[in-house]
């Protein structure tokens, strides 16, 4: 799960707080959480990072690592998959291990086809990592 | 010795409406006054001599009609040139056509750009032209500046670079998916974040939600949230062997 969605996961948790009430009580730059939040690339840097673990209480790791699997990046990924026909496996937050080739994939969900199982279609929001990771300095979308 | 209503007003440069105003009378009765269709009414008087600072003497109970004006009478224009109308109707007549104008700085810098652009120089220019960019003039200019941007544009769109279509913004093939599971009364499987599991038929979708009829005939919406992995049912060898 990208960081942006897991902010939002947090945030409702919180009773849904506004990102602007969190920026003040953060000090983080205005708009800057919105877009973290947001946008599909990866935004936001260490320091905010850190700003924003103390602010729901979970561990700065636990933020950090998703800034390196944005949304934006899982799109490369799949798009590249589904060019070049190769297999591609989803690690999901339950635990579950998806792999086989993408049939198709869009705003929401991923159509992989498995094999055995048939195709099975994935949210997006459930994917933690993925592999292969598209290579980032390519053609990017 | 008395005076013409309209002429005692004109004399005070006074409008009919300021006499209206002043002496609290309406408009048309005052230009029925002047014009002579009616006598002062001599209640009326009084109003009419102290609006126009005279004597009620001094007006006449019965206006001569005011002599209307004969065309030479007309005021000519300023020394004595003709209207403004009829200056610009006399002009239209005799407008000879306008000579070329030269090209604008601002063409020619745009040219020089262009040039750049594509890789030419003036001189290949003005040799396929047959004669020197200064003796074109505005409109030959301007026509070869859209040439050569259409050309520029045609040049740019050989060379652009080709993105590959992301359909992250669209929820289509989700929704053929769904749609084709629908139709076709698939039972779909499932899996959601809490751990349970579901089945069921699909009866209705949208962006966020999916609702199923389960084999007990209850429904059931879903958030989409909710859900990690769906896939059709497995083929019967392999679900009665799980």
């Amino acid at each position: 799960m990208s960081l942006g969605d897991y902010l939002r996961i947090l945030r409702a948790k919180r009773g849904g707080i506004t990102p602007w009430e969190i920026e003040a009580a953060t000090n983080l730059p205005r708009g800057l959480y919105r877009l973290m939040e947001q946008r599909y690339r990866a935004v936001g840097d260490d320091e905010s990072i850190h700003a924003l673990a103390d602010f729901y209480g979970v561990p700065f790791e636990e933020l950090r690592w998703r800034l390196d699997w944005p949304r934006k990046a899982l799109s490369q990924a799949l798009a590249a998959a589904l060019a070049q026909g190769d297999p591609i496996t989803l690690y999901l937050s339950t635990g579950q291990v998806v792999k086989g080739k993408v049939c198709w994939w869009d705003l929401g969900a991923v159509g992989v086809d498995t094999g055995d199982e048939g195709l099975v279609v994935v949210q997006r929001h459930a994917v933690e990592r993925w592999e292969p990771r598209a290579d980032l300095a390519a053609d990017t979308p | 010795m008395s005076e013409n209503l309209w002429a005692l007003r004109e004399q005070k440069r006074m409008s009919v409406a300021a006499l209206a105003n002043r002496t609290g009378l309406p408009v048309s009765l005052i230009m029925e006054y002047e014009s002579g269709q009616r006598s002062i009414d001599p209640r009326h008087l009084s109003r009419l001599a102290r609006a126009l600072y005279v004597e009620e003497a001094d007006i006449k109970l019965q206006s001569d009609p005011r002599p209307s004006p004969t065309p030479s009478e007309q005021p000519p224009g300023p020394e004595g040139q003709p209207t403004p109308k009829t200056r610009g109707k006399a002009a239209r007549a005799k407008a000879a056509p306008k000579p070329p104008a030269p090209p604008r700085p601002s063409q020619l810098a745009h040219l020089e750009i262009l040039l750049q652009k594509l890789g030419r120089s003036t001189a290949e220019l003005e040799a396929e032209l047959g004669k020197p960019l200064a003796e074109l003039d505005r409109s030959a200019v301007s026509h070869l500046l859209g040439q050569l941007q259409a050309e520029l544009a045609k040049r740019s769109a050989a060379t652009a670079r080709r993105r590959p279509y992301l359909p992250e913004s669209v929820d289509e093939f989700e929704a053929r998916y769904l749609t084709a599971a629908q139709e076709a009364g698939d039972l779909l499987h499932f899996t959601l974040f809490d751990g349970s599991r579901l089945a069921g038929r699909v009866i209705g979708f949208g962006p966020y939600t999916i609702t199923l009829r389960a084999e007990d005939g209850s429904e059931v919406t879903i958030n989409k949230l909710a859900i990690v992995t769906y896939r059709k049912a497995a083929p019967a060898t392999k679900e009665n062997s799980s």
